[in-house]
């Protein structure tokens, strides 16, 4: 009599489910997200991104469960360890933000063989069986240089701020922007820092290269920086040049009040911290089985003088301009790279 | 004859030297136009550097072993929790402050908790102390920068008589410092246990409370060096104390303190601070690469502490 009310409630709960779970065939399957940093606005933005968009996905039960992890140092050997213990534990698939290119490798290669899904983004790794979704960091880096041309058609000094000196983003957005001084020779760069994508770095160095730097028409940076440079400027009572930003609330802030002030002009490109939920659609269409190439390009995030006021309202005070990407972009994603 | 040599036995005189030329030859790049502007760039950020060196010069002096990792921490959470307290009022300015230093007092006796009650090696508890700072840093802002008053703000970026308000504050310290160092009791205590702990412990010296203030001491300055720094630079980063932990011990070190504890002095870490921020700056205006770069200031290093040392051993 017990056992068949049983069945009974079951068939009924089935018939419930049933319709749901036969949308994704993924909804026992667990991802986890391997993290290598969180000690920035950007990366904390990244976080809670994936908490959002994985934690209503998992409540409507695409997924199993949506879990991330950070490693406590930036360092690869830790990442790794912290890999192998996912494999361990079971999970369907790994979304990874890789400390190295090329360091994580081994523990990547292991996890394909256990029969599991990577996927890597922002810091992409090299090792053939994952999947990487790479930002055009190099054409990144010309933009800047196009929408200069645009603005100063007469050219003139540039001062460069690089990143973190090392990491490969720096090294390509760095390319990308000699590529487009080469392709803008009234371009020259006068002065070179780095600036470690951290506004406090960005705005020692600046006012260490500074007094020995001649006129300045515009500077060029990683995102991060231009604030820490406009402080800088401002400190050695310089004219302010034209500074490309980094998407950071307070630099989009500074922009506006100097947009008021005085109809300063420039714009903002950087990556949303919210690919990281790009990565975790793209890892949940291939766990469903979906073909997807390897190597994905998402799009950067630009903000221009006319849509500065509605990027800044959708912007938390002291973050990053973000925005979080659904099923449905990263199908298109897909998509685009065949 | 004999003042050049008194001189030339100063320990923190080599860091003096160094700066003085990395300063001539980054000048001559202009011609001598950029001076004002380098030395006024160079004396603002030489005073952060200057107020966590002095609090880890303080630490090293008491012997081998010691050492605070979590000064980066310490300024994160500091600059983070007072500037959400303050919440860009210029009444709570105060305030702020004094959560500063009220912060640096817990984590400086927390510290010292680690190191006596557990036996920890400091360079393990204060590793471990700063990754309970730094996450409790994340907890707290979760990577939002947050303004300072305006007041506070206008007060660190700007200056006195040509001379930046922020190496004033340092000054100050400094003062403070040596006044504690050369001239009071305490000072000759920690010397005494960073030239031999069991003599120090035989003499009837308080080792362990000299060694609690200490650590206090030192994570204080981290504080409020942290809580300036976040004003300074228009608002808490969670990376914004994470050049100064290999910082506070280069400057330390260049400046002609002893490694080994035992001996040290203030002069040194103002010398070695502007050095660190001038051989920068110098590299920078002539253009080298970064890895150049990094390559030329340890080769620098490495050569100043050199000429420092090799008038130690002749001693």
């Amino acid at each position: 009599m017990i056992i068949r009310k049983m069945l009974f409630a079951s068939v009924a709960v089935a018939c419930v489910v049933g319709p749901i779970s036969a949308l994704a065939d993924t909804a026992d399957k667990k991802i986890a997200l391997s993290n290598n940093y969180a000690g920035n606005s950007w990366r904390q933005a990244m976080l809670t991104s994936w908490d959002k968009i994985t934690k209503d996905a998992v409540a409507k039960g695409v997924v199993a469960a949506a879990d991330p992890f950070t490693t406590a140092e930036n360092q690869a050997t830790e990442q790794a360890a912290q890999i192998q213990n996912l494999i361990l534990q079971g999970y369907d698939a790994i979304v990874v933000n890789a400390a190295s290119p090329t360091a994580l490798n081994g523990a990547i290669k292991e996890a394909c063989d256990a029969g599991i899904i990577v996927v890597s983004f922002d810091g992409i790794v090299t090792e053939p069986c994952a999947w990487r979704i790479a930002v055009d960091f190099k054409a990144m880096g010309e933009s800047q240089l196009d929408y200069l041309a645009k603005k100063l058609p007469k050219g003139g000094n540039l001062l460069e701020i690089r990143g973190l000196a090392g990491v490969s983003v720096d090294d390509e957005i760095h390319a990308g922007i000699e590529a487009g001084v080469e392709k803008n020779p009234q371009f020259k760069i006068v002065g070179s820092v780095n600036g470690d994508w951290a506004q406090d770095v960005a705005q020692r160095a600046v006012a260490g290269i500074l007094p020995s730097l001649p006129e300045i028409a515009a500077v060029v940076t990683q995102g991060g920086d231009g604030y820490g440079a406009a402080q800088a400027f401002a400190a050695a009572n310089r004219p302010t040049p034209t500074i490309v930003m980094g998407n950071r609330e307070d630099e989009l802030v500074w922009w506006k009040q100097q947009k008021d002030k005085n109809g300063y002009e420039t714009m903002s490109v950087s990556i949303a911290p919210g690919v990281s939920t790009l990565a975790f659609w793209v890892a949940q269409q291939i766990l469903d089985g979906k073909e997807v190439k390897k190597d994905l390009v998402v799009p950067f995030l630009r903000i221009d003088q006319d849509n500065l006021e509605t990027n800044l309202a959708g912007t938390q005070k002291g973050g990053v301009a973000n925005v979080e990407y659904s099923l449905e972009d990263a199908q298109k994603v897909i998509a685009s790279a065949k | 004859m004999n003042a050049p040599r008194l001189l030339l036995s100063k320990p923190w005189i080599w860091s003096f030297v160094a700066t003085i030329t990395v300063w001539i030859i980054t000048v001559l790049f202009t011609g001598g136009a950029s001076s004002l502007g380098l030395s006024q760039a160079a004396l603002t950020f030489a005073a952060f550097s200057v107020i966590v060196g002095i609090g880890q010069m303080f630490v090293i002096t008491l012997g081998p072993g010691n050492i605070d990792l979590s000064v980066p921490a310490t300024m994160t959470l500091s600059g983070t929790l007072a500037l959400k307290l303050m919440d860009v009022q210029d009444s709570m300015i105060v305030v702020g402050l004094l959560l500063s230093v009220l912060l640096g007092t817990v984590l400086g006796i927390g510290n010292y908790a680690l190191i006596k009650l557990l036996r920890i090696p400091p360079i393990i508890a204060t590793l471990s102390m700063s990754f309970i700072v730094q996450s409790t840093a994340i907890w707290a802002n979760r990577g939002l920068r947050i303004k300072p008053p305006e007041v506070l703000a206008s007060f660190t970026t700007s200056s006195l008589f040509g001379i930046p308000n922020v190496a004033i504050v340092a000054l100050a310290l400094s003062a403070i410092a040596w006044l504690l160092l050369e001239k009071s009791i305490y000072g000759r205590w920690i010397s005494a246990i960073g030239q031999s702990t069991f003599a120090a412990r035989m003499t009837g010296i308080p080792v362990d409370g000299t060694r609690l203030v200490t650590y206090m001491l030192c994570a204080v300055l981290a504080s409020i060096c942290g809580y300036l720094l976040a004003s300074f630079s228009g608002g808490a980063a969670l990376n914004m104390g994470a050049e100064y932990l290999l910082m506070s011990i280069a400057v330390v070190v260049i400046g002609g303190t002893a490694v080994a504890g035992g001996n040290s002095n203030i002069p040194g870490i103002w010398g070695a601070s502007l050095f660190m921020f001038l051989v920068v700056s110098m590299l920078n205006t002539y253009g080298f690469g970064a890895g150049f770069r990094l390559i030329l200031t340890g080769l620098i290093i490495i050569a100043v502490i050199l000429m420092a040392g090799g008038r130690q051993s002749t001693r």
